[in-house]
């Protein structure tokens, strides 16, 4: 059995509207957040879980973090089902949410995680040894006793990692972790993240809209949508799939030459510039580049792969999401 | 052990950050003086024009009032998370970062919140007790010092079951609590005067309902030599237990609403 089994997961919200004119109460409408979700989840996994704003994910990690129950389905984490035993649970797992603190707002962040050592009651020699390991590699050292509230969003972000990983935790979820970040941030996180899964074995699940972040971390990656999995598997295989447009930059020495191009493939002249965009399923690369050198000398050209988001949306276009 | 040390260090985190801005502190701390001077003024008013409310002097009436003060803003002080905080934490999501810890949700959220500036209006309470202690001519003893020990602590946790109430509606997203503030707020205000002053339906619900009577004013009109609806004097140690009863059935209520919590969208 893996770490993480998920089985037939559903979840509803009941969302009341406003009341309409003429009428007593107000009409109930019930939204199916998860319609059915399964999945599995070995030890040491660095997971992505994707998908448009509403389409489960949050839903999903709330209640695999214990905080809400289940309407239908089962999961163990460890052999434990997170709504049962709340307290006991919540020990072996560790969250953070992007857009919400868990630390104290007003207190130097050493404050914090030593309230936080006695509400999982650490013992005080695995506490200081894990707040060193931690704060070297967060670089959170001169930061200790500034309170949370005058931290960038950067260093907040990190003092949020920190506590969340000082009671060890066996699983790690990460709520969009990314959100709001510098690229600086974002590659250090993104490090961290690598250094504890490959020095401790933490499983981590991470949601996120940023591609680049699963693209740097995760070896696998879930797609839900409509509150349904769509896809399970590793991300290069997903993106060939959609991998459908490519760009061209082509400049010549001389202005304007000849170039009669198939159909499908768009191009657009700006004096002896070039820019088009073809699909290589439809347009062997060869094929172009042949025509593109029989046209002129060329001077410069480059070829890029579509934008990783733009894949996504045309995923997610494709999906109907 | 362990739980107790955590509460004390809780606070003085709550301390440390309402300390940060002292100068806003301090002013709030007046406010509160004044507001709860201006409580206390009606009373004087009353007593100033009557003299006496059917068997009541006005050392009586300051006595209950100095019983309601001390209860009310004592919870206050060591309960905020509960009696003013909870409902916006559910509105926040702050409730969900609270259940990711290995501890009850109850004892965090007790944790979570407290009122340091009420600490004026407990001056102005018991500044009442002593003031209408003096004027009535109580002689104390141990046992009404025990009377009264135990009458304040149980109105406290009556006041914070009465709370919890309104917490309970919180969890399921209802925002209509203003029922609730009836018993609580209304609960202080009617309660700052003995109960047998009021009309049957009022008696009935501070009585049975909210049973305010029986947790500070049977006691303390014992103490004062006068009981209460002229129950015998044993009463005055037995009905105040209403208050941990009161408690205890809305920590269980309590814990069986947040079942049903349902977090807010991120």
């Amino acid at each position: 059995m893996s770490y993480i089994e998920v089985n037939g997961l559903k979840k509803s919200f009941t969302v009341k509207k406003k009341r309409e004119k003429g009428k007593l109460f107000r009409e109930k409408q019930i939204v199916e957040a998860l319609k059915g979700i399964s999945f599995s989840v070995d030890r040491g996994e660095l997971v992505g879980y994707i998908g448009p704003n509403g389409a489960g994910k949050s839903t999903t990690v709330k209640i695999l973090s214990g905080i809400l129950t289940p309407d239908g389905g089962e999961a163990t984490v460890g052999g434990r089902v997170p709504w049962q035993e709340r307290r006991e649970y919540v020990r072996h797992i560790g969250v953070v949410f992007g857009q919400r603190s868990q630390l104290w707002w007003d207190v130097p962040i050493i404050d914090s995680f030593s309230l936080l050592k006695d509400i999982y009651r650490l013992s005080e020699a695995d506490y200081s040894s894990r707040l060193k390991e931690l704060s070297e590699a967060l670089q959170l050292e001169e930061l200790m006793r500034t309170p949370l509230r005058l931290l960038s969003l950067g260093q907040r972000m990190r003092a949020e990692l920190c506590g969340s990983l000082l009671h060890r935790p066996e699983l790690l979820f990460l709520d969009e972790p990314t959100i709001g970040l510098d690229a600086v941030s974002k590659l250090a996180l993104r490090d961290f993240l690598k250094w504890e899964n490959s020095e401790h074995g933490t499983t981590v699940m991470l949601t996120t809209h940023d591609m680049e972040d699963i693209a740097a971390l995760c070896s696998r990656v879930m797609v839900l949508g409509h509150g349904r999995k769509l896809y399970d598997g590793k991300l290069p295989e997903l993106l060939e799939k959609y991998d459908t447009v490519r760009t061209v930059n082509v400049k010549y020495d001389a202005a304007h030459p000849e170039l009669v191009l198939p159909e499908g493939v768009s191009a657009e002249w700006n004096d002896s510039e070039l820019s088009l965009s073809y699909s290589p399923s439809k347009l062997p690369t060869a094929q172009l580049l042949a025509l593109l050198q029989d046209a002129g000398r060329i001077s410069e050209m480059t070829l890029q792969p579509e934008n990783i988001d733009h894949l996504i949306a045309a995923m997610y276009k494709e999906m109907d999401l | 052990m362990n739980t107790i040390k955590l509460y004390v260090r809780s606070m003085g985190m709550l301390m440390k950050s309402h300390m940060q801005y002292t100068s806003s502190f301090i002013l709030q701390m007046l406010t509160q003086l004044v507001m709860e001077g201006g409580e206390m003024l009606a009373v004087i008013l009353v007593v100033d024009r009557f003299e006496k409310v059917n068997q009541w002097t006005g050392g009586d009436l300051y006595f209950f009032f100095g019983m309601m003060s001390v209860s009310f803003y004592t919870t206050e002080i060591f309960a905020r998370g509960i009696t003013g905080d909870f409902p916006s934490m559910v509105r926040t999501g702050r409730l969900d970062t609270l259940m990711l810890r290995p501890r009850t949700i109850f004892f965090q959220v007790l944790c979570s919140g407290t009122d340091p500036r009420r600490i004026t209006c407990i001056a102005v309470g018991v500044a009442s007790l002593i003031i209408g202690s003096r004027m009535s001519g109580v002689e104390w003893s141990v046992l009404k010092a025990l009377a009264l020990t135990e009458a304040v602590l149980m109105s406290c946790m009556l006041i914070l079951g009465l709370f919890l109430i309104e917490a309970i509606f919180s969890i399921h997203s209802v925002k209509s609590v203003e029922l609730v503030n009836a018993i609580t707020y209304g609960g202080r205000s009617a309660c700052q005067y003995p109960t047998d002053i009021y009309p049957r339906p009022l008696k009935i619900l501070f009585t049975v309902v909210a049973p305010f009577a029986l947790t500070m004013q049977v006691p303390a009109a014992w103490i004062l030599g006068k009981p209460l609806y002229g129950w015998p004097a044993w009463t005055a140690f037995v009905t105040p237990l209403s208050g941990a009863a009161v408690l205890a059935l809305m920590i269980v209520l309590f814990n069986r609403g947040m079942k049903y919590y349902r977090s807010t969208g991120s």
